[in-house]
């Protein structure tokens, strides 16, 4: 039940053993999100990642506190990098241990949904016109507001 | 009355400025709620910097967030206290 904000990569075979490891859980469900090699028909050669240490991690763990009461949780664990982050490396990886599939795999969506709209990350682009920040999507606003009109599974 | 500011992402980029002290001194007692002022005065204040200021500080979807909490404009800030201002968050 903890949060890592961190540049270095994300180690996940680690990650998983300790997310799994003591918890008694009969599911687990994870999410990696991974740096993209392009937007749309844009190029990105790397992403720059900007963060707020101090709020993020605040953020972050009540979210995992909120996880927990909506879908009692046994373990769950958010790693969020920050830096410059080359293509195809790891940006994001939330894990969620459960006694059902249903709560681990909506505590993990759940976590990840609301992490887009509420963490305090930028993300910026590198491409070859240069770089340029990335602008929040709808979507990703009505995803996190599904979250706050459901009374979860 | 002495207030961090914070900006960050494209906002910390446009401003040049990524922290710095805001001394606001003697308020007129108008401006005062209880002994403090709230998040739109404070932008006001900034606003006044300059046009690049203005423009920045006033975009639409702009995020306020005191001490680490994400605040409506009528939040009160008080001595000591951190605000800081950001686009919308794209992390995940």
């Amino acid at each position: 039940m903890s949060v890592s904000l961190q540049a270095e990569p994300i180690d996940i075979a680690a990650e998983y053993a300790a997310l799994v490891g003591k918890a008694s859980g009969a599911a687990v469900t994870t999410f990696t999100g991974y740096v993209r090699d392009h937007t749309g028909e844009d190029a990105v050669g790397a992403l720059e990642l900007e963060h707020y240490p101090e709020m993020a991690l605040t953020v972050l763990q009540d979210l995992g506190r909120q996880a927990v009461e909506r879908f009692g949780l046994i373990n769950w664990r958010i790693v969020h990098r920050f830096g410059l982050l080359p293509v195809s490396e790891t940006i994001v990886w939330v894990g969620a241990v459960a006694d059902h599939r249903g709560e681990a795999i909506s505590a993990c969506e759940f976590m990840m949904d609301t992490l887009k709209t509420d963490a305090p990350f930028w993300k910026r682009e590198q491409g070859p016109e240069g770089a340029r920040w990335v602008a929040s999507r709808a979507q990703d606003g009505e995803r996190r507001a599904r979250w706050e009109r459901s009374e979860g599974i | 009355m002495s207030i961090t500011i914070k900006l960050f992402a494209s906002l910390r980029e446009a401003l040049g400025e990524a922290q710095f002290q805001l001394e606001l001194g003697a308020l007129p007692a108008e401006e005062l709620v209880d002994g403090a002022i709230n998040v739109e005065a404070i932008k006001a204040v900034l606003s006044a910097r300059g046009t690049n200021w203005s423009d920045a500080i006033n975009q639409p979807n702009l995020v306020h967030a005191l001490n680490h909490k994400v605040v409506y404009l009528d939040a009160l800030v008080r001595d000591g206290d951190e605000l800081a201002l950001f686009p919308p968050m794209t992390g995940g």
